[in-house]
């Protein structure tokens, strides 16, 4: 009797541990390789980003992306070079064919997946980038095409860097940082980097977003104090790191100061719309437009609900009711408004 | 098939007194079609009176309400005038064709590939500027098109005046004042779109003439490529603007050929006179 | 033919069409949707410039305008909001009692002795008599005797304020509570259609944007009391609640009481969505737009003959046809008996405990199990399983059969020994606000969401609240007494 038990318990175990797909050694080795690629997707990244941006990528510098040990990255750049991904040139790390056309798909992925974050999910704005980092592993290629078909095949991801296209070149990062910024000079925002997280989770809290125009009007080594979206901002110097900029044409930058937003509009005022603010987007920057929040639009305040929240606009002869968090999003002018 | 027994409404029977008694030529046919000579997309902005207007015409009982929005999705109806049998689908509103909720993709690729061979563009006459925002997108897609003027009686009561010559000129289009709660025009509306579907009419609608510059030098690249390969398409700056805007419905309908035939109706002249273009 | 051409010449020059746009597409600077309706609006405004002219004074809708600053205004918006809905209520259940007593008395009274003589004439054994005029046509004739007044006056009214144009002002008024409960303020709108029939309402939803919120809606819709339920609430408020208090002032509580229900149902709206949007539907509420029409005057003979053809007698029809099937399953499981009770009495004995728990009794739960195609058919299912388990034959012609309501006294009369107490009246209207959807809304469910996993929260959640809230009514109530 306890012989019989004993037989169906060890073959019960046997089969836990071994079972081809379920079993404890099947799981275990899936997740490995599982690990193993995304490292050595992740590796890849950093390779083509260092190379775009004329840097040499280095054993150390995997190692620190990753966060591994330097044998570990040794042994993870061998295993890669074993499978035609990269090549030690004297010494020179150097992405080859396969390496590049996979280090860009995993790129163009995880742009293309925060892109769909933002346009078509509640997802908070902080969670995306790490979502985005465990999905670029997943996804193939012909799925990330159906994605970018159903996002309407989006030139650029929410932080503000192109989504490369397959068969194309990665873009070099564009402009300066915020703080190597001139003063009083107007830029706009091209692009806020998304690592560390805390980082830019701070910097979206604020409403700091890429397309924005900026001025910086005080730098010191303890913060720096700019104009953005109508009123002041003040980062330290590391935040501001992660912000890189562009110059504007002085023409761009003239009505900077007196920005106002369609949310401070009071009851029985008019304005007019000078457009919407680069926070707005996806369908949501399209239902709007189709509305006819159009800049040249003359707008005015009809009524307010009860609870203090929708407002009701009159725009081009209808009602239109908008909450608040709208509002704010549509720059208006109201000195050089027209009478309805 | 001109045995077919009207609806209970039909032969003008239920309406006495209003004026599509005067449209003799008119037989209301319900939902009762297995057959028909032309197919007519009912359009426009959302509570511009589209659902009123296929009542008048079908003699169903669509439902109506004052609110944006009533219609969610299509639905379709017929009726007979001169001798022909017509079959009209009423659309949910849709403020644009470029959006992306789910009732106003029924309208859009019902208008786009549903092969319509005219579309009736219901207009609001107190808030013309904002409808004809979608009128001229519908221009863009098709020429044959019909613009209703509805709700005249409330314009007039805001002492405002449209000038519907004015408008149909500078459209291109049949461009018709109607009062649809009151009737008023909907004999009108029948004749011209009659007149369109025949072919009796022939539109010259507006496109737009300034594009804008930011994406003109794109734009005309494209749209030479693409009459190179379509030289019958009626509306390729449309098509080419979707296309560079990533819309995966021409994409598709591009790459299955659609393009040439459904729904870019100018290439064919319809169903019913499919041969013709040969 | 050209198409046939370009489909013969297959892949490449589409291919090649799609290549260029998409090599175009990088170059563009800006957003392209934006340029274009630009463009399109410009044109807009030349062209309407020149085809309208408007008066040199502007002639303000000034009319409109002071309307819907009262509507919406901080002091009286709900409190109007609160006096339409109760004043509609109160003018269906006072105006409702009339007709109903007439109708009942015409097909009860006088026809279904009728068919019950001509049915011994042509001599139907006693079983087939009892099925078709006891079972099928008392159960029919009982539903539209209930039924019919109620909504033929409800429905006009409501289609008169849908006319008016007074519906988006609710959803303008009531967004800022949807708005803190994660919702979309449109939500309102599909649950005013959800006052009319559930499954309208859930597809209704299809006017909200965002996914997110349009499920939230599609799930808390069946809150929104329908057709099927309306009558439930009305008939018991009107027996059990309206005589509480003296004559004169009955017809007011009665509607009091039903329009406390009906917002008890908007409370738990707002709750659900709160809840959801905390934790499975997780998410940021995304664009919210909502147009406001102008007033227009309401057609109203219009809207009496299209509510009563379609809404009414389409309701009612729907009603019959499960009423059938419906009259004749009572009847039988009243008829056939297993070890000396009848069907009925098994089950009912079965769920008899949970149902005094949550204080109902077996008679209603087991009328919610039949009536699951169709909430119309809880009250006569309720009446007849009352007089088959009371045994008081004295009203009707025995078993299973559905009696006449000679006077809301009678139908007092007839539950109070069927053990009901205010309690189970109170409670009957709270289970019958909270249970699950009918068959077809549950369809209509997994139609527009497609998935079986949402819509089987979209039944389940309910039903549960449902047990959860008549439970702690009971406990409570008798703590109290
Ligand atoms: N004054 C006036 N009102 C009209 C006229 N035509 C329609 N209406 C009213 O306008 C409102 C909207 O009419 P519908 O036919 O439901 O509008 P719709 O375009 O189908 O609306 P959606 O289905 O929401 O897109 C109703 O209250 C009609 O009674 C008209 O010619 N004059
Ligand atoms: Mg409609």
């Amino acid at each position: 009797m306890e012989n019989v038990s004993l037989v169906i318990l060890a073959s019960l175990t046997a089969a836990l541990v071994l079972l081809p797909k379920w079993g404890l050694i099947a799981r275990w080795r899936e997740s490995r390789r599982m690990t193993e690629k995304c490292r050595r997707e992740d590796a890849l990244k950093y390779i083509l980003k260092r190379e775009v941006n004329g840097q040499t990528p280095t054993l150390n510098g995997v190692a620190g992306a990753l966060e591994i040990h330097s044998n570990k990255a040794a042994e993870l750049l061998s295993e890669m070079e074993r499978r035609g991904l990269i090549s030690f040139d004297c010494g020179q790390l150097r992405l080859r064919h396969a390496g590049r056309e996979l280090a860009l798909h995993v790129i163009r992925a995880h742009r293309l997946w925060e892109s769909y974050l933002a346009d078509q999910t509640g997802v908070e704005e902080a969670k995306w980038h790490h979502l985005a980092e465990r999905k670029e592993h997943l996804m193939t290629p012909d799925e990330a095409e159906e994605l970018s078909a159903r996002l309407g095949h989006p030139v650029r991801d929410p932080h503000g860097d192109a989504i490369p296209t397959v068969g194309e070149e990665l873009a070099a990062d564009a402009g300066q940082s915020l703080n190597s910024a001139p003063l009083n000079a107007v830029m706009q925002i091209e692009h806020i980097e998304d690592e560390p997280e805390t980082v830019y989770a701070q910097l979206s809290a604020v409403g700091i977003r890429p397309g924005m125009r900026v001025c910086v009007f005080e730098k010191s080594p303890e913060r720096i104090r700019f104009w953005a979206d109508g009123q002041e901002h003040v980062l330290a110097p590391i935040l501001a790191h992660n912000i890189s900029v562009i110059p504007l044409p002085e023409s761009a930058g003239q009505d900077l100061f007196d920005e106002e937003f369609l949310a401070g509009l009071k009851p029985g005022q008019n304005a007019r719309i000078l457009g919407l603010t680069t926070a707005c987007r996806g369908a949501e920057r399209r239902r709007l437009l189709d509305l006819g929040f159009v800049p040249g639009t003359s707008i005015e305040v009809e009524m307010v609900s009860p609870g203090g929240d929708p407002t009701a606009y009159r725009v081009r002869g209808t009602l239109i009711a908008l909450r608040r968090e709208q509002a704010r999003l549509i720059r208006i002018s109201t000195s050089e408004a027209q009478p309805l | 098939m001109s045995e077919t027994n009207p609806m209970p409404n039909g032969a003008g029977t239920a309406c006495g007194s209003c004026s599509l008694n005067r449209a003799a030529n008119l037989k209301r046919l319900g939902v009762t079609m297995d057959d028909w000579d032309y197919v007519v997309a009912l359009a426009g902005n959302p509570n511009v009176g589209k659902s009123t207007v296929f009542n008048s015409l079908t003699g169903l009982r669509q439902h109506t309400g004052n609110w944006p929005g009533k219609t969610v999705s299509r639905a379709e109806g017929g009726f007979e005038f001169a001798g022909k049998r017509f079959k009209l689908v009423d659309l949910p509103g849709t403020y644009s064709l470029l959006s992306t909720s789910l009732d106003e993709e029924i309208a859009r690729d019902f208008i786009l590939f549903g092969r319509p061979d005219v579309t009736l563009v219901l207009v609001d006459a107190t808030r013309l500027e904002r409808n004809l925002n979608l009128v001229l997108q519908v221009l863009e897609i098709t020429d044959r098109a019909v613009v209703c003027v509805n709700m005249v009686d409330e314009a007039r009561r805001h002492g405002m005046t449209v000038d519907d010559r004015q408008l149909a000129r500078d459209l291109g289009v049949p461009v018709i004042p109607a009062a649809a709660r009151f009737g008023r025009g909907i004999p009108e509306v029948l004749q011209a779109i009659s007149d369109v579907a025949t072919g009796k009419f022939e539109c010259r609608p507006h496109r737009l003439h300034n594009e804008p510059p930011a994406i003109r030098r794109s734009l005309n690249e494209l749209v030479t490529r693409i009459q190179d390969m379509y030289p019958d398409l009626p509306n390729a700056r449309w098509v080419a603007m979707r296309l560079l805007a990533g819309d995966d419905h021409v994409h598709a309908a591009l790459r299955n050929g659609d393009l040439g035939s459904a729904g870019m109706h100018g290439a064919t002249g319809g169903r019913t006179e499919s041969g013709r273009a040969v | 033919m050209n198409a046939d051409q370009a489909d013969a010449g297959a892949e490449s020059p589409a291919e090649d069409i799609l290549r260029t746009a998409q090599r175009l597409r990088q170059g563009i600077t800006g957003d392209l949707h934006e340029y274009w309706v630009e463009a399109i609006y410009a044109d807009a405004a030349r062209i309407a410039d020149r085809a309208v002219s408007r008066p040199e004074k502007k002639a303000r809708p000034t009319w409109d305008r002071t309307i819907d600053r009262i509507v919406t205004s901080r002091l009286w918006g709900f409190p109007i909001m609160a006096v339409l809905f109760t004043g509609m209520f109160w003018i269906t259940i006072s105006g409702a009692n009339i007709p109903s007593g007439w109708i009942s008395n015409l097909l009860i009274d006088r026809i279904c002795p009728l068919l019950r003589q001509s049915a011994d004439a042509v001599g139907f054994p006693w079983w087939l008599k009892g099925l078709l005029v006891d079972g099928i046509y008392l159960c029919t004739a009982w539903i539209i005797a209930v039924m019919l007044p109620p909504m033929a006056i409800f429905f006009p009214l409501f289609t008169i304020l849908e006319d008016y144009g007074y519906l988006p002002r609710v959803a303008f008024n009531l967004d800022n509570l949807f708005r803190k409960a994660g919702a979309h303020g449109k939500q309102s709108m599909s649950m005013m259609m959800g006052f009319g029939c559930n499954s309208a309402g859930v597809v209704a939803t299809r006017i909200i944007d965002s996914p997110r919120e349009r499920l939230i809606a599609i799930l808390t819709n069946n809150f929104a009391l329908c057709n099927g339920r309306w009558p439930t609430q009305f008939l018991i408020a009107s027996v059990f609640i309206g005589s509480l208090v003296p004559a004169y002032l009955a017809g007011f509580v009665a509607a009091a009481s039903v329009t406390g229900i009906a917002m008890l149902g908007v409370a738990a709206t707002f709750v659900i969505s709160w809840l959801l949007s905390r934790s499975v539907l997780k998410g940021e509420v995304s664009t919210f737009s909502l147009e406001l029409p102008p007033y227009r005057p309401p057609r109203i003979w219009q809207a009496i003959y299209t509510s009563l053809l379609d809404r009414t007698l389409f309701v009612l029809w729907r009603a019959i046809v499960f009423a059938v099937p419906a009259g004749a399953v009572i009847w039988l499981s009243a008829n056939l008996s297993i070890g000396g009770q009848s069907i009925a009495e098994h089950f009912v004995n079965l769920l008899n405990p949970i149902g005094l728990l949550i204080g109902l009794n077996g008679v209603i739960l087991f009328a919610y199990v039949v009536a699951i195609p169709a909430n119309e058919i809880v009250i006569p299912t309720i009446l007849m399983l009352t007089v088959l388990t009371t045994g008081s034959t004295a009203m009707g012609q025995g078993a299973g059969v559905l009696f006449e309501i000679q006077s809301e006294g009678a139908l007092r009369e007839l539950l109070h020994s069927g053990g009901w107490t205010l309690l189970t009246a109170v409670n009957l209207m709270l289970f019958s606000l909270l249970h699950n959807p009918c068959s077809t809304t549950i369809y209509t469910i997994y139609r527009e969401t497609g998935s079986a996993r949402w819509t089987a929260i979209a039944t389940l959640l309910p039903l549960a609240m449902g047990f959860a809230v008549t439970f702690t009514v009971a406990a409570i109530w008798r703590m109290f007494t």
